[in-house]
């Protein structure tokens, strides 16, 4: 593999991934990783552009800085792309009126969105709320639509907590597709939109900027479709595996995000 | 069809063809007494997540069908068979009442999971336990597989976790009907089984080859000397005949118009009913 200079080279902003990056969730709000705290210090006290960019969808922005900022994260909500307010934004332009399956967490953000009569089903990661009477309601709504319309908060397959891998919305939408014979949209990574939207918020092109992330499909693979570059760390859901997986190769793996700071700010900051 | 032998065996399905739900097809315990009076072995099949083979005979029973429990093949059973001959110990996400049919089989300390449907038992965490059985399944594979190409292992260990069936769907239905409107079926919780873990389930009832060629098999024949009587146009006839039986559609049960139509190759015959099914047999094919 290339020297880090050359792989990090003209690089200008940063999209860092949230979950298994900065913190492992889990009760009682989660534990930062060995590191993150400094880490994201660091990066914001260097020239290079920083923005948040999560799938975080069980916890309103609100909820998830403030419980960061606990953890003594230097984070703000508008440092922070997340894909409960893209939706907002989708469902206002398109005057889709939705069912929520979510969890409780994340409603607050839906409170200026018109929910009577729903043409449309948004589904998050709902976790307890993923009840099979719920999943059964979505069903229905979807069923009795002429043209039914599913929007799911990302498509991961699972993600950790400090207690182990739980199921994440991803599985929950492929259920909904299968039933109803019908392809979900996706808001969140790894669709190009959400990518370049947070690269608009910091006014950074797709080829000056480096993704950091735990997810090999979605953080890499998503950015790396996107032309961006994207390393991989080695906590959250990372498997040894993923360093070889048979579609996705990221411009380099890292033990944590405090390595990764380390190689951004010895090669970047010239 | 060249290939075609004289008759010996004949699968018949059981609701829907036999009887729907609780009241018999007229004529069809007559019927059935002049197809044993045949020489030909019958196997009662059927695909059922929730009724052990105890429930269906006492059914059949109160319907006046004459039907040993030993004739009976459903998609528990064909489970039931690949957990044993896999040697898996399986989380089952099963209804209840289907427990019965897994008397015996080891399930502490689970390496795989049997999903049928089961609504009481399809809420987060039940789901995430399976999946964490299934996803540790799925990777101790994959390093048993790595390794043994570093290291070249015993042979007999590596096989054995390599075909491994670390999820097993009795079946994949979209949804059912129920009195207050559809409901989801198991297929939408197994494909998000299949997705967390990337993997795919094997699927074991109707219309799976299998499923056929395990009913058929303590009857020592063959396909090509069996047919099978079903309403499910596709799950019954499509995949008896994809596996060279002969398939007969009975227009009972979930029969609608036209359903003949939705294979190809189309039913060896489309009739109107069970006791029409055997009146040709018994006149056609023995």
């Amino acid at each position: 593999m290339a020297a880090w200079a050359e792989r990090l080279a003209g690089v200008r902003g940063v999209l860092l991934d949230i979950s298994g990056v900065l913190y492992d969730s889990g009760s009682g709000g989660g534990t930062a990783i060995a590191g993150s705290v400094e880490a994201v210090a660091r990066l914001k006290r260097s020239p290079l552009k920083v923005r948040f960019c999560t799938n975080e969808s069980q916890k309103s922005r609100r909820e998830l800085v403030g419980l960061l900022q606990r953890l003594g994260f230097d984070i703000s909500e508008e440092e922070v792309t997340a894909p409960a307010p893209a939706t907002c934004q989708i469902l206002k332009e398109r005057g889709l009126r939705p069912h929520l399956l979510v969890h409780d967490g994340v409603r607050s953000e839906f409170d200026d969105i018109n929910m009577s009569n729903p043409n449309c089903v948004v589904i998050a990661d709902a976790g307890e709320s993923f009840s099979y009477e719920n999943m059964n309601r979505a069903f229905q709504v979807l069923m009795e639509l002429e043209n039914p319309v599913l929007i799911s908060l990302g498509k991961g397959r699972y993600y950790k907590e400090t207690s182990g891998l739980m199921l994440d919305v991803g599985g929950y939408m492929k259920a909904l597709e299968y039933a109803c014979g019908i392809e979900a949209e996706v808001v969140g990574k790894p669709s190009p939109e959400f990518f370049k939207s947070a690269l608009q918020a910091i006014g950074v092109e797709a080829h000056q900027a480096i993704m950091i992330g735990d997810d090999i499909v979605g953080d890499v693979g998503g950015a790396q479709q996107c032309g961006m570059r994207a390393l991989q760390v080695r906590t959250g859901k990372f498997r040894p595996g993923d360093e070889h997986h048979p579609k996705v190769k990221a411009d380099g793996y890292v033990n944590n995000l405090a390595e990764a700071v380390d190689l951004l700010l010895q090669h970047t900051d010239k | 069809m060249a290939a075609r032998r004289a008759l010996k065996a004949v699968l018949v399905d059981l609701n829907g063809t036999l009887h729907i739900e609780d009241a018999a097809v007229p004529g069809a315990q007559e019927a059935l007494k002049r197809l044993r009076a045949a020489s030909v072995m019958v196997r009662f099949v059927t695909n059922t997540t929730k009724e052990s083979k105890q429930d269906l005979l006492e059914r059949l029973k109160k319907l006046e069908f004459d039907i040993s429990e030993d004739e009976i093949f459903t998609s528990l059973t064909a489970a039931r068979n690949l957990v044993e001959q896999k040697q898996v110990r399986p989380m089952l996400l099963v209804d209840d009442r289907a427990l019965p049919d897994f008397t015996g089989v080891q399930t502490d300390d689970p390496n795989a999971v049997v999903i049928g449907l089961a609504p009481e038992h399809f809420h987060y965490q039940l789901l995430n336990q399976a999946f964490r059985i299934i996803e540790r399944s799925v990777y101790l594979m994959s390093i048993t597989r790595s390794s043994y190409v570093m290291d070249k292992l015993e042979g007999r260990l590596h096989r054995l976790l390599l075909d491994g069936a670390p999820l097993i769907a009795i079946h994949k239905a979209r949804y059912y009907k129920k009195k207050d409107g559809l409901a989801l079926g198991p297929g939408p919780f197994v494909t998000a089984l299949e997705y967390a873990t990337d993997t795919k389930a094997i699927v074991v009832g109707k219309p799976e080859k299998t499923f056929f060629l395990e009913a058929l098999r303590d009857t020592g024949y063959a396909p090509e000397e069996a047919v099978m009587i079903g309403d499910d146009c596709r799950d019954d006839v499509g995949g008896a005949q994809n596996t060279g039986m002969l398939g007969i559609l009975v227009k009972t049960g979930k029969y609608r118009t036209a359903d003949e139509e939705k294979i190809n190759p189309p039913p060896y015959l489309t009739c109107e009913s069970f006791p029409h099914a055997v009146d040709h047999i018994l006149q056609h094919l023995l």
